[in-house]
């Protein structure tokens, strides 16, 4: 617990306040919510961006603010808050409420907070907000935005985002508009259409018609204006880096005819065989979902849940398979399950509660997220980790795009049970990650 | 003032009866002209020789004319030097606040719900106050207020005071091209935020003004301090000939943002916001062409002799120790009270002789005759083409539109400065003018009525006359925004 408290002290002088769209967006403007986005409303996004000391050299507060308000005037959906309509059905009033807006600092310098012996994803907790919408929906922000200064000056950018407003890689698309309007690049997408369309589901056809939920997601108990899942089993995130050599060794070893494995289906067909072997017999995990981004570009929305929801089902045990069977299996195999969520939302009127991450062991490829394109300065950021709140007792690994110029290696956080961590761990060792201890 | 009933507008007697009394106005007000009539029909049936041999009869010497003729130079003389100067407003600049600073109605909530999470009534109370106010989505407060819990260090309400101040100032400057050396007064007023060395040392530090500067800083004077600032360089113009003076009104609101959950005290948190003016007035000829406005009346009333006229603006402590002010509820009356003094004051001044002589008329049959006999209201439009009512409050303006019974279109400026600026305090008017000449409704010969009520409790007038057409100015905080106003703004605006 001390090394909690002390970790609590690291980040001090935190202060709160809001920012909001600089022009009024109007009395009735209000943003739907689709049958997708109602889908992961019980997940939150956490990301940290670190930056070396040049990126925020020598601007004030105010002036990191002031094109924040310029930016959220072409997305006033994000500083709204919640209601429910006559039927119960959540949707977005922009009442230019604004996106919390937290200021920390911090006590040690970046390269010390690198090098800190314990888990980083445990730490990253301080970075960023860790708040939920609820209890009273109409008062809960959707983004939360927390700089921390270091000691060297760096600073760490967390962004706090409810997943109902879309995937990561719109999160990712979102902060990189902010860094073009930072640089006065403007803004080179459309405009999130106001009112566009009603909650008609994209990818339901009507020819899928199920009356049990799909595999991807669980349905939880109702959880009322109170968005969050609390798992049985307390869920602990960790992180681990694959070097490019690493990398390269694995996609060879797990090739077929000829062909390395790509790399996400390779790190996470790995994986899945670790963390089958440890629940073993009964609990393993036969049924994985897979996330990954979407290729259909939709041009009017640069926000949305549109990532592709993959189910792939093992046949054999897991444990003894071949892990390029799996990658294979994982490239190929999935069941596309997007119509299917819609369509179980459709059915309950938007009013069901749903997890999809940790439903079942779900693997989330955010190779295509566009971390890397947020500079501020001209600096791009050293780091960028993201970690997903909410995750069901199954678990879930995001593969993360390395660091620009780290030579096309990947960053994974795994967030696992708590008592499962210790010992994926070590079997991870045992594969070859995690050297560095 | 009493209320006056009103027969329905268009029916035929009241019809009749505005012809009546405009036929009774033209012939109060023009009866010199009148009377002059019949005097030049009788010279004109005279003759001009007739004239002339009345002239030679009266026989006079050289010496006498010449004496008469030095006579009536003397006098003249006398009367020219006695004379008051006249005072210029040459130009005058108000504070616009970036949008950075803008709040809307659901951020103030949702900030309200977070610090005040241990009163929920309170918060519901601001909520309604919020509702009604009349107050828009742009107004603005300082950065300092932004945060939950507001951090109002005096650093940081410095830093505003330089904000509005200079920003005001260095605008002013632009527009009139007047170089710092040359101001020879200065007189800011800030009620609530007095720091040493005073605000004013900070605009002679700043601009590096003359050491001979005639500096005045007025604070606790309240939301009419602005007119006793004017009030105060008119006397000062009187003294010291061929100056100008240099009045900044302003309200810093960092260090006064009430931090408890008395109800009474979290009013002014609803209503009050970032604002400022400053001012450029002149005893100088030359500026006689180029000023904007000529001041012509200063009415001053301080009810303060009556005790619960100085008491219902009242700085305190709650209960918990924190300082805010008290607005009693009395407030509404009050201000009536000192409306009527004001108004007894300025009416002779400025009211056509028609509307005295009602006024006189049913004063004395009120007296002598009968005593239920309704008060003329004077009526005020007659005098005024334009009126700036300190935007205190919707019940404020709602009070004054009804005491003097002044349309929609002669409150607009007031209303439409309280929605899109809030309540600026001194400033206020200032907003309120911009917003007129903003609307291209000002044109030369127009006379303005400034009304400021303030704690004490004062109400304070200001009359002037447009010198020139004033164009849509180019710059100015409604520039940007005129186009969309006037707005209709709802009774209760939900939330």
């Amino acid at each position: 617990m001390a090394e909690v408290d002390q970790e609590r002290g690291l980040v001090y002088d935190i202060k709160l306040s809001s920012v909001g769209p600089g022009n009024v967006t109007g009395q009735d403007s209000i943003f739907e919510a689709r049958n997708m986005d109602l889908a992961m409303k019980l997940h939150y996004i956490r990301c940290v961006y670190y930056f070396g000391s040049r990126a925020f050299e020598g601007l004030t507060t105010l002036a990191i603010k002031e094109p924040i308000f310029v930016w959220l005037n072409r997305f006033p959906m994000t500083a709204g808050r919640f209601r429910r309509d006559e039927s119960g059905r959540p949707y977005i009033k922009c009442n230019d409420c604004g996106v919390r807006f937290i200021e920390a600092k911090c006590r040690t310098s970046l390269d010390e907070w690198f090098e800190m012996s314990d888990d980083i994803a445990m730490r990253e907790k301080f970075l960023c907000s860790n708040s939920i919408i609820g209890p009273e929906l109409s008062f809960s922000p959707l983004i939360y935005i927390q700089l921390t200064k270091f000691k060297c000056g760096g600073m760490a950018v967390g962004l706090s985002w409810a997943h109902v407003l879309g995937d990561v890689f719109s999160a990712a698309e979102y902060m990189n508009n902010w860094s073009r309007v930072a640089t006065g690049f403007g803004l080179n997408r459309p405009i999130n259409k106001m009112a566009d369309g009603p909650t008609k589901p994209k990818y339901f056809n009507g020819r899928v018609k199920v009356s049990e939920d799909p595999l991807s997601v669980k349905r939880v108990d109702s959880v009322g204006d109170n968005w969050v899942f609390a798992a049985k089993r307390k869920t602990a995130a960790f992180s681990f880096d694959v070097t490019p050599t690493q990398l390269s060794h694995l996609r060879s070893k797990l090739s077929r005819n000829g062909i390395d494995s790509p790399a996400f289906e390779a790190i996470s067909a790995v994986i899945w065989r670790c963390i089958a072997g440890i629940r073993g017999g009964e609990s393993e995990p036969r049924i994985v979902t897979i996330c990954k981004r979407s290729e259909d570009n939709e041009k009017f929305r640069v926000l949305r849940n549109n990532q592709v929801v993959l189910v792939v089902k093992a046949e054999s045990p897991v444990m003894e398979a071949n892990p390029s069977d799996l990658a294979a299996l994982m490239k190929n195999g999935g069941i596309d399950e997007r119509a299917g969520i819609e369509e179980a939302v459709e059915r309950d009127h938007g009013l069901p509660d749903f997890i999809v991450y940790g439903a079942n062991l779900t693997f989330v490829n955010l190779e295509g997220a566009d971390f890397y394109d947020f500079e501020y300065s001209g600096q791009k950021p050293v780091r960028v980790s993201c970690r997903i709140d909410g995750v069901g007792e199954n678990g879930a690994v995001l593969v993360l795009p390395a660091a620009e110029g780290g030579g096309g290696g990947r960053s994974v956080m795994a967030i696992l049970p708590e008592n499962e961590v210790a010992a994926v761990k070590s079997e991870l060792k045992r594969e070859g990650f995690l050297l560095m201890g | 003032m009493p209320e006056t009933t009103a027969a329905p507008p268009n029916s035929p007697t009241t019809v009749k009866l505005k012809y009546v009394k405009l036929v009774y106005q033209y012939l109060v007000n023009h009866i010199l002209t009148l009377a002059l009539i019949p005097l030049l029909l009788s010279l004109l049936r005279v003759g001009p020789t007739e004239i002339l041999s009345l002239y030679n009869s009266l026989h006079l010497n050289p010496v006498q004319i010449l004496c008469s003729a030095f006579l009536a130079v003397l006098i003249s003389t006398v009367y020219f030097m006695s004379k008051p100067r006249s005072i210029y407003l040459v130009d005058y600049s108000c504070y616009k606040p970036p949008v950075t600073c803008r709040v809307p109605f659901s951020t103030f909530m949702e900030h309200s719900r977070l610090i005040l999470n241990q009163n929920p009534k309170s918060v519901d109370f601001q909520m309604r106050i919020l509702e009604r106010s009349g107050l828009g989505e742009e107004t603005c407060l300082p950065p300092a207020i932004h945060y939950i819990p507001p951090t109002p260090t005096m650093e940081a309400a410095r830093g505003e005071a330089e904000l509005v101040i200079f920003s005001s100032i260095d605008s002013l400057m632009h527009k009139t091209g007047i170089k710092p050396k040359d101001i020879d007064i200065l007189i800011v007023n800030c009620s609530l935020f007095s720091p040493t060395p005073s605000l004013s040392a900070m605009v002679v530090n700043k601009y590096k003004l003359r050491s001979n500067i005639k500096s005045y800083n007025l604070s606790g004077m309240g939301c009419s301090a602005g007119l006793i600032s004017i009030d105060l360089a008119r006397d000062l113009l009187q003294v010291h000939p061929n100056s100008n003076a240099l009045v900044v009104s302003t309200e810093i609101i960092t260090p006064n943002y009430y931090q408890g959950s008395e109800r009474a005290m979290l009013l002014p948190n609803c209503l009050f916001r970032m604002g400022g003016a400053a001012v450029l007035l002149s005893n100088k000829r030359r500026d006689a062409a180029r000023a904007k406005y000529r001041l012509v009346h200063v009415v001053r009333t301080h009810k303060g002799a009556d005790d619960k006229a100085y008491t219902c603006v009242y700085e305190q402590e709650d209960p918990q120790g924190k300082v805010g002010i008290n607005l009693s509820k009395d407030l509404m009356v009050i201000a009536g009270e000192a409306l009527k003094s004001n108004i007894t004051t300025i009416g002779p001044l400025v009211l056509p002789a028609s509307e005295q002589l009602l006024f006189l008329l049913t004063l004395i049959g009120r007296k002598i005759f009968n005593p239920k006999w309704k008060a003329y209201i004077p009526d005020f439009k007659l005098a005024f083409e334009h009126f700036c009512i300190h935007a205190g409050g919707r019940a404020v303006i709602d009070e004054l539109q009804r005491n003097l019974q002044l349309s929609a279109e002669h409150v607009e400026a007031s209303r439409m400065t309280l929605h899109r600026f809030g309540n600026t305090s001194s400033s206020s008017l200032w907003y309120e003018l911009g917003y007129i000449e903003a609307k291209g409704r000002m044109k030369k010969g127009d006379r303005v009525w400034q009304i400021a009520f303030g704690s004490g409790f004062k109400c304070n007038s200001a009359v002037w006359k447009c010198n020139r057409t004033i164009k849509t100015p180019a710059d100015g905080p409604w520039t940007d925004c005129i186009h969309r106003y006037p707005v209709h703004i709802p009774e209760i605006v939900k939330l």
